[in-house]
């Protein structure tokens, strides 16, 4: 008797279920893995390299076109028009060909020698800001190696040598260290909080449907009389799949990350693989909470596709959630991704010990156990077998 | 030509009914698109990242070195919270999130500068949001020139004010951010989330419809105006697509028009070039949605299918990762959809205050899509009856009706 009902039972025929529903295999293994790729793909380079800029270049004297060139040998920077007028320049800006627009005004290198202090202007289409910010960068850079090099020289007409001027030049350099993140990796940055945030997003929306269409197709009370009437066997039977497909995913996901492009994980495999884990069961429970919640299936689903989409704003990766209003900043810790976020800065990029994140895994487990709570209202959700309408 | 007019204008006020008979749809066509610019222009109102907290670790502790500390902690984008003796102490600091950042000033701070010599003021940045570095680190750099001007001033000997001026900076410089005055992150993300957030609902929400017709197996609602009356596919096609459409030019009044005044978000662009531009976006959009709605074998599918795909096409749009670094292949594919040249075109007009010819290229794409998406969808029509319909099996509707 064992055999026809219990746990395992649910479990085996969860996984016909799945294997057999195009929906399914659509949803929870092709569209994680062709966002995963082209993402990965799209940022391969780490850094956005070659944003076309123009140059307006009124001078046009020695000084000028060596900066100019300068300028152009930066990789991020790529110089597609030498010879316009400003007014051209902005056009092309206005169409979207260049980002930037980088003017030397007339006479700048006599200017320069005489200390008329002539001033290059540069702009950036901050409607892209971060194609704005990397350019700003590159041409603030020049824009204090021109002063630096004016300085040189007439530093050498006073008579000073190069050893005593370089000081003179720049007194106080300033040395970067971004932890974790030397290279200012875009690719990092993002892919790194966009894949478990697909992952939750529809392993939440998945655990929905997996009780939802149940009841849809009027099977509710057969499913629970298959776990042998045991509450806690028929829900554990069920989402034990998922757990175990999204965790192979997640493995498949960090070997890309971290085994074959060498992201950063300073704190080593385990913690990292552990937050998935967590995160993973942390979208089971939300799930279960948004269905013990509605009571409805597609008001469910609806609810968990805002709330997993919600995620990826509030989370404070690409905007710092504590720059947000104090009400986001306070609600974002209701979302699990919020949560396996700060997991993930400390022990991928900082690496620090594993005790500094206890509460945020403790909280992930949370949103699981709270889902197990709401247990007893998804099975009589399960138990009255009634679709909408 | 009257009766493919009347046609089409009772498919039109008969898909209507349908769409406002199921909450469902409503609450996507609606609710959603109102509620939702709202939110994320409120997630990204606050633009830019003031007063980030940093520690400082003074071991040089001079005038020199407090004057540093000073102007950093006076600076809008930086907080000094704490001045602790060692790293270690600062390192712990950072680890419990007190801070996100150290300023390590050394001891030789001082003595460097007296004696002509460069020194270095080192910055640790927690990298959990690329905003903190950047401020921290141009809020330094700014720090750094400003003070290193002066002592340079000091070390060459002082002449008159403009020689004194073009010691401190032999070359001047001004940068000038156009279209985004305050850097800010709303103004630069939301533009592009309201443009998909039409084509994601609409998306959504045709695809409820063409679910709940196959789980009902209402096919004659899907394809007739009336009872007993068999319209083209064609015609159909077109009469669904005016009929959401017309319903999506309200919502985008509400959505591109009112969101971004609400939130004070860049609003240069001509609002009738806007207009024009978004008649080809929302019947494109509408046509996408329709060829794609077809998948959805139940009501509730849509979600599962296609709710992710948003990320995936905001990053494709090229809005953040800039649209010249994306792989050609990448590009092509991002050019079926109709919210890349969408967005591409209402960030031009909208924030940048193009004119309609400056973005000529995306207005023809869009009128290219909605052609196409027009023709996939009454196919994609014929295969969805094909497939789903018990009448039909496996022979095509009539087509001589037309």
């Amino acid at each position: 008797m064992a055999s026809e009902k219990g746990m395992w039972v649910v479990f085996i025929r969860e996984w016909k279920r799945i294997l057999s529903s195009k929906i399914c295999i659509w949803g929870m293994i092709v569209a994680p893995l062709l966002t995963f790729g082209l993402l990965m793909y799209m940022m391969s380079a780490g850094l956005p390299t070659k944003i076309p800029i123009a140059v307006v270049d009124l001078d046009n004297s020695l000084t000028s076109r060596s900066l100019v060139r300068q300028l152009d040998a930066f990789a991020k920077t790529d110089i597609k028009f030498k010879s316009l007028s400003f007014k051209e320049a902005r056009v092309e800006m206005e169409r979207g060909k260049v980002y930037g627009v980088f003017t030397i005004p007339r006479n700048f290198a006599k200017d320069a020698i005489s200390g008329n202090r002539p001033k290059i202007v540069f702009y950036t289409n901050n409607a892209f800001l971060i194609s704005g910010s990397l350019l700003f960068q590159d041409m603030k850079t020049i824009s204090v190696l021109a002063s630096a090099s004016v300085g040189l020289r007439m530093g050498e007409a006073k008579g000073y040598t190069q050893g005593q001027l370089m000081p003179i030049l720049q007194p106080i350099s300033i040395e970067a260290h971004p932890i974790g993140n030397p290279m200012l990796n875009y690719s990092v940055y993002l892919n790194n909080v966009l894949t478990p945030g697909i992952i939750f997003l529809i392993l939440a929306m998945f655990t929905i449907s997996s009780f939802g269409s149940e009841v849809k197709m009027g099977t509710g009370r057969k499913f629970l009389d298959l776990a042998g009437g045991s509450t806690v066997k028929a829900i554990f039977g069920k989402i034990l799949p998922y757990t175990i497909l999204f965790f192979v995913l997640s493995l498949f996901f960090m070997s890309v990350l971290y085994y074959y492009n060498n992201f950063p994980l300073n704190s080593g495999f385990f913690p990292i693989c552990f937050a998935y884990l967590c995160l993973i069961l942390s979208a089971q429970g939300f799930g279960l909470m948004l269905l013990a919640v509605f009571g409805n299936y597609r008001l469910s689903l609806s609810a968990a596709s805002l709330l997993g989409m919600i995620s990826f704003s509030i989370t404070g990766f690409s905007f710092p959630s504590i720059a947000m209003s104090p009400v986001l900043y306070a609600l974002s810790f209701l979302f699990p991704l919020r949560h396996f976020f700060l997991i993930y800065v400390d022990q991928a990029l900082n690496g620090i010990a594993w005790q500094y994140s206890a509460y945020h895994y403790a909280t992930l487990l949370g949103f699981f156990f709270l889902g197990l709570i709401c247990m007893g209202r998804v099975r009589n959700f399960m138990y009255e077998n009634v679709y909408e309408e | 030509m009257k009766k493919l007019l009347l046609d089409i204008y009772y498919v039109w006020l008969h898909e209507l009914k349908v769409v406002f008979r199921d909450p469902a749809v409503v609450l996507l066509f609606l609710i959603v698109p109102l509620a939702y610019p709202v939110l994320y222009a409120f997630l990204y109102n606050n633009e830019a990242v003031h007063e980030v907290k940093v520690i400082v670790v003074d071991e040089s502790n001079s005038a020199l070195s407090r004057e540093f500390t000073r102007k950093v902690d006076g600076a809008a984008d930086v907080n000094v919270v704490a001045h602790v003796a060692d790293m270690e102490e600062a390192r712990e600091a950072v680890r419990r999130k007190e801070a996100y950042g150290i300023i390590y000033i050394p001891a030789s701070f001082s003595i460097d500068l007296n004696t002509a010599q460069q020194t270095a003021v080192l910055v640790y940045s927690d990298m959990s949001s690329m905003l903190f570095y950047k401020a921290m680190l141009l809020t330094c750099m700014e720090v750094s020139l400003e003070m290193g001007a002066d002592i340079r001033v000091n070390d060459m000997g002082h002449g008159t004010r403009a020689q004194d001026a073009s010691t401190m900076e032999a070359v001047d410089y001004e940068w000038v951010s156009f279209y985004n005055v305050s850097n800010g992150f709303a103004s630069f993300l939301v533009p592009a989330i309201l443009i998909l957030v039409i084509q994601q609902t609409l998306l959504l929400g045709i695809g409820t419809i063409v679910g709940t017709h196959n789980d009902k197996k209402r096919f004659t609602v899907a394809s007739h105006m009336s009872e007993g009356k068999n319209i083209h596919p064609l015609k159909l096609t077109i009469g669904k697509g005016f009929c959401y459409s017309t319903l999506y030019i309200i919502t985008s009044a509400w959505v591109l028009r009112v969101v971004p005044y609400l939130f004070n978000l860049p609003q240069i662009g001509d609002p009738l070039t806007i207009a024009v531009f978004l008649f080809p976006y929302i019947l494109a959009a509408t046509f996408f949605a329709m060829t794609l709605s077809y998948f959805c074998s139940q009501r509730e599918f849509v979600m599962l299918l296609v709710v992710f795909t948003s990320v995936p096409f905001l990053f494709m749009s090229g809005i953040s990762w800039p649209w010249v670094s994306i792989p050609p292949v990448l590009k092509a594919i991002a050019y079926l959809l109709p919210s890349t040249p969408g967005i591409h075109g209402f960030v031009s007009i909208n924030t940048m205050g193009a004119t309609l010819s400056d973005v000529w290229f995306e207005y023809v794409v869009l009128w290219v899509q909605v052609v196409v998406y027009w023709a996939l969808a009454t196919m994609m029509y014929y295969w969805w009856i094909d497939n789903y319909d018990p009448k039909y099996k496996g022979k095509h509707p009539s087509m001589s009706k037309f």
